[in-house]
């Protein structure tokens, strides 16, 4: 019996200590996911999602930093429904991806987390430097209905629209006008998280209208304010 | 009547820039060696905790090397081998058994994660024994599930959060189709089990249909019995293969030591210099200093006087760098413990650094003493002046 224990040592060594860590790993599935909206892999997706670009640079926002509750407010009246649950709260930290050709900056690439109808969705937007729309990619989807979504002939229906489009698209009651009204859900079955995937888009327009565009697409904020 | 210390700081402070930066070196020595006996506490510390919040002291898996278990297991679960949920029964029966829970991991193949999907992983544990193993764990909101073997998950703090779930949300396992009605989301532990989705085992045994088949056994032994003992008999269990947590913390303990003995020679050196630095200070200070040495014994002042204020300028240096030192580690320990936890590959859960009184209280002799050790060279030069050569000598102007 101690010779077992003996050959266990001996003949696993490293191995051993390496799968003490593993074990300790691998009742932790989570310890592998992004935690928060960021690219899983920045290399490749702003690649893929910015054809052409050359770099990236990364810096973080949270509603909380640039103007609290006060902001929360201007952003839940913009979107037309209150901010809920765990990654809508003040002090989340968004990743925003500048990105650059060569010196020259081309455009950004913003993910929010939203609520979904079996899970948490990830919805990236790649957006040229006014704002408007150049690719929708949902990162992550719990759904029997995902592969629809996810489509990039589903994700093409969203380049070219920008935030004022989007105000045309009502969270709450889903009634939508003009060109956002145009884009038809590809999967009856997933109507929960079609209308999960509308709503963060149209949150993260606005963020990123306040984040990093100035308020242009705000009706509310004087023009010559806008940074 | 002017004493002693005032001399000894005056003399100290009219070289203030030397001084300073000897007390300077001082304090830096001082700062790395509490540093470095509050990070061995802390790690230590935290280390056991971790194990010890596993919930059993051993776990009992299928033959075969856990690293490729493990490694199986983060690929998606598929090949792994199990255990026979029958053949570990008589286990509980041993003496030295407090409790067992039964477990049962299991992970699928998500496509929709992700550029090119990824694993999703679940925990099947048993309602009636894995809570009573585990009473760190606390809801947030819920409760465990309502039966053996239902469509009910319970999340982990961080799970939950990732996957936006609260009680009575569903969540679906992609490979299998099948929805389960979250019923209890914990509260954050700092353990592993954030980050886990539990369900019941029977569930996950018929779902993944590995009936009367388990990944782990988890044991508790009782506390006033012998691990090693029990371990000893598992080991003669067939086709099971033994992880005794004693042995996991001491197989990484010893790594710590290994490397604790290493930075704690830096440590040395680190203190070694900033003496040969106190010498360096007093002993010029004894030199340029000759002159007036010689005049104080003409005034009268003995060897011993002499020797006495050289060494009181010395332990002025020490302690203040010493306290210096240590009010930095004690300041600084939160940005100590970012940095190690930015250097580690792997740290534990809590804090890391922990400095106590004693250690302090340590550290501040050491520096005193071997402060006053390194000394006794300039003191006992000083001493050895004699007047009227000194009053004759150069080396004071």
């Amino acid at each position: 019996m101690r010779n077992s224990r003996e050959l266990l040592k001996s003949c696993c060594g490293l191995r051993f200590l390496v799968a003490a860590f593993l074990l300790l790993l691998f009742f932790s599935p989570a310890a592998f996911a992004a935690v928060g909206c960021d690219l899983n892999d920045p290399d490749r997706d702003v690649a893929r999602l910015f054809p052409g670009s050359t770099g990236y640079k990364t810096f973080y926002m949270s509603i909380e930093k640039l103007g609290g509750e006060k902001l929360l407010e201007k952003i839940e009246k913009r979107l037309g429904d209150k901010f809920k649950g765990l990654y809508e709260t003040p002090d989340v930290p968004y990743t925003i991806y500048e990105i650059f050709s060569g010196k020259e900056k081309v455009g950004y690439i913003h993910g929010v987390n939203h609520k979904g109808q079996f899970g948490g969705i990830q919805v990236f937007l790649a957006l040229d430097l006014n704002g408007s729309i150049k690719s929708f990619y949902i990162q992550k989807l719990t759904s029997r209905y995902a592969k629809g979504l996810r489509d990039p002939a589903f994700g093409q229906k969203f380049a070219g629209l920008n935030l004022n489009d989007f105000y045309l698209y009502d969270v709450v009651t889903h009634k939508a006008s003009g060109k956002v009204a145009e884009i038809k859900n590809p999967e009856p079955e997933a109507e929960t998280d079609f209308r999960a995937a509308l709503r963060a888009v149209k949150k993260n327009l606005i963020l990123m209208d306040e984040f990093v565009l100035g308020n242009r697409f705000d009706k509310d904020t004087p023009k010559e304010s806008a940074r | 009547m002017i004493g002693s210390v005032e001399i000894a700081y005056k003399n100290l402070w009219r070289k203030k820039a030397r001084s300073l930066l000897t007390i300077l070196g001082i304090a830096l020595s001082g700062w790395v060696l509490v540093s470095l006996f509050g990070f061995n506490r802390g790690f230590e510390a935290a280390l056991a905790r971790d194990i010890d919040n596993m919930g059993f002291q051993v776990l009992l898996t299928a033959k075969g090397c856990p690293y490729e278990a493990a490694t199986m297991m983060l690929k998606g679960g598929t090949g792994l081998r199990y255990m026979q949920e029958d053949a570990i029964g008589s286990v509980a029966g041993e003496p030295e058994v407090d409790k067992t829970t039964p477990m049962l991991m299991q992970a699928v193949f998500d496509p929709d994660k992700g550029e090119s999907g990824g694993i999703n992983a679940y925990l099947g544990v048993d309602p009636k024994t894995f809570p009573s193993m585990k009473p760190f764990l606390h809801f947030q909101k819920g409760g465990w599930f309502t039966g053996e073997d239902v469509p009910e998950a319970v999340m982990g703090y961080e799970a939950a959060e990732l996957e936006q779930r609260e009680v009575g949300d569903m969540i679906l396992i992609p490979e299998k189709n099948a929805e389960f009605k979250v019923v209890g989301i914990l509260k954050r532990t700092g353990t592993q089990d954030d980050g886990t989705t539990f369900l019941p085992l029977r569930t996950v045994q018929r779902l993944f249909q590995k009936e009367g088949q388990l990944t782990a056994l988890g044991i508790k032994v009782k506390p006033e019995a012998d691990p090693t003992k029990l371990e000893d008999k598992l080991y003669a269990l067939p086709d099971v293969q033994v992880v005794s947590m004693a042995q996991v913390k001491q197989t990484i303990m010893g790594l710590v030591s290994t490397a604790k003995v290493m930075v704690l020679s830096i440590a040395i050196i680190a203190v070694a210099i900033a003496m040969v630095g106190v010498i360096n200070t007093i002993l010029m200070s004894v030199l340029e200093r000759v002159q007036e040495i010689g005049i104080l014994k003409t005034v009268g002042a003995m060897p011993r006087d002499i020797f006495k204020l050289i060494w009181i300028e010395t332990f002025i240096l020490c302690s203040t760098g010493g306290v210096l030192g240590i009010l930095f580690a004690l300041a600084l320990s939160k940005v100590t413990e970012v940095l190690i936890r930015g250097i580690l590959p792997y740290a534990p859960s809590g804090g890391l650094v922990q400095i106590d009184a004693v250690h302090a209280g340590v550290t501040l002799a050491a520096i005193v003493v071997i402060g006053l050790l390194s000394g006794l060279y300039p003191a006992w030069r000083a001493g050895r002046v004699r007047p009227l050569e000194a009053i004759r000598s150069e080396a004071g102007r």
